[in-house]
């Protein structure tokens, strides 16, 4: 019952992201746009890339492919219905947190799924448009379940930074930093990084769980690896809670009057 | 005289700035996580050995480009976004009645900003580079050369951003276009991989158009410089200055006219 309610808060959530997004369509339009206008970018940066350079320590233009599928396909998922995860520091610094307090829902739960992004469309359809045309259509379940995977630890671990701001005050360009650095690390060919660089980028931050070992796991599938990547992915998501519920107790309230739009 | 009251608020921003000083910081570790990214790419692709230097591009050499290119580009993106928000918020109208002119106002605060992130990144970026590839030989007699290309790139790049936050008159939100120009810089301004690296075709007509001329030159000089192609660099720098100073005054002359003002 409890989780029932819980979707249906996300649902209704999602259908007035889905008016706002209908009520400005030219502007969403815009923003969608210009999003698949940056993918593409990267994609033709990467071609020419490959097209000069056609092998980096076993990857190829076709790693490529498979890892823009899957991390613009979990980032979009990400961003699209937990929005407030890369906003938190924010949301903490601001005092907006107030709002959710008081609410009889799950206070993490419910501030994340409160906001949508209009960008994160574009990304969607750019990873499913990628993975429909370059994924065998035996490996797209694998596709789906790995993107999953994917979007939880992206979510995980923006909760875990932007938590910072319980700790120092306002963490917004620190945060910003570390997620826009995660993600461009988790970007690249995972092949690229060696000895203590690919340890850390594995174990210590969470790029190359990200995307760099679905890629490898859809271009060739190891259940050691599979299995390692839904532990990585439990474990941070664990993580991340418990260092949420462990600051908001060190939590002091904005004591800000505001009208919420 | 004029000039006084810019450079006063410029000294003002500077210090402001410097209060915030952590918040320049972090932002500059993120650049030097991307160059410790390059220098991975470029040490794999050098250490299978079919590569002593790359279109005459050494490790070193490919690593400290990248340092000077993100050390240029990286500052005041959200340029666009502030005067989008200027004008979208009405803000403008209190821009309006003081005793200074806006478009010199923005660049003034800017340019000041950008120079304090130039330095930071820079040496940021040093730091990474030096650690993973060491150095690479530089004269420093070089650097007044040097100096002016990136003071001009960087007013190139503040005066192209000017100009399309001015479309904020007639658009509702800006970020889009930004976003695309960012992009532009990033790939066809050679900011991440030198132009010699893409096929001729994208180079040539990437000398036609002024991305180039923000980040690929300018780092270009920084490590091989080059007295003939200084000369030719600056040359077209101060010309799309120009062009765009004119496009930022025709379009302003135009847009200021659709401003309303009703007290508030």
């Amino acid at each position: 019952m409890a989780v029932k309610d819980q979707f249906r808060l996300l649902w209704a959530y999602l259908g007035m992201s889905l008016k706002t997004l209908l009520e400005y369509r030219l502007n969403a339009l815009l923003f969608i746009g210009s999003m698949i206008i940056n993918d593409l970018a990267w994609m033709l940066f990467w071609l020419l890339f490959f097209t000069r350079f056609p092998n980096v320590n076993g990857w190829d233009f076709s790693y490529m492919i498979i890892l823009y599928a899957v991390i613009c396909f979990s980032y979009g998922l990400a961003s699209g219905i937990f929005r407030n995860a890369n906003k938190l520091q924010n949301i903490i610094a601001n005092g907006t947190l107030d709002y959710f307090l008081p609410l009889p829902k799950n206070i993490l739960y419910h501030l994340l799924i409160e906001k949508s992004s209009q960008y994160s469309l574009g990304d969607i359809l750019f990873g499913l448009v990628l993975a429909v045309i370059f994924i065998p259509i035996y490996n797209f379940p694998l596709f789906l379940i790995l993107s999953l995977l994917s979007a939880t630890i992206i979510i995980s671990f923006q909760i875990i930074i932007g938590s910072i701001s319980f700790y120092i005050g306002n963490s917004r360009r620190l945060s910003a930093s570390l997620n826009g650095g995660v993600m461009s690390l988790s970007s690249y060919p995972l092949s690229i990084y060696h000895g203590i660089a690919r340890f850390i980028i594995l174990f210590l931050i969470p790029a190359g769980f990200l995307a760099g070992v679905p890629v490898e796991l859809l271009k060739s599938f190891n259940l050691t690896w599979f299995l390692l990547l839904t532990g990585f992915t439990i474990a941070i998501l664990l993580i991340a809670i418990g260092v949420f519920y462990k600051g908001l107790k060190r939590y002091e309230s904005g004591n800000q009057m505001y009208v919420r739009s | 005289m004029w000039l006084s009251k810019y450079l006063a608020i410029a000294k003002i921003n500077f210090k402001n700035e410097f209060t915030y000083f952590w918040d320049f910081l972090f932002d500059s570790v993120f650049i030097a996580i991307i160059i410790f990214i390059y220098s991975q790419l470029w040490a794999i692709l050098f250490s299978t050995g079919h590569y002593s230097d790359i279109s005459g591009y050494t490790l070193a050499m490919l690593v400290w480009y990248l340092v000077m290119t993100e050390s240029i580009i990286d500052f005041i993106s959200y340029v666009v976004d502030n005067i989008g928000d200027d004008i979208k918020q009405g803000n403008i109208a209190n821009y309006l009645n003081k005793p200074y002119n806006y478009i010199i106002y923005i660049y003034t605060i800017h340019i000041v900003m950008g120079f304090v992130s130039l330095i930071l990144t820079f040496l940021l970026g040093s730091i990474v580079a030096a650690v993973t590839v060491g150095g690479f030989s530089f004269n420093f007699l070089n650097i007044p050369f040097i100096l002016i290309t990136i003071f001009l790139a960087m007013s190139m790049n503040l005066l192209i951003m000017t100009f399309l936050g001015l479309f904020a008159f007639w658009m509702e939100d800006v970020s889009a276009v930004n976003f695309i120009y960012q992009k532009f810089v990033f790939i066809i301004g050679g900011t991440l991989i030198p132009l010699e690296f893409f096929p001729e075709w994208l180079a040539k007509i990437s000398s036609f158009l002024p991305f180039s001329y923000l980040a690929y030159y300018p780092a270009k000089l920084f490590i091989n410089f080059n007295l003939h192609q200084f000369l030719d660099v600056v040359a077209v720098q101060i010309l799309w200055c120009i062009v765009f100073i004119f496009l930022i005054l025709f379009i302003y002359k135009k847009a200021i006219k659709k401003v309303s003002i009703n007290g508030g």
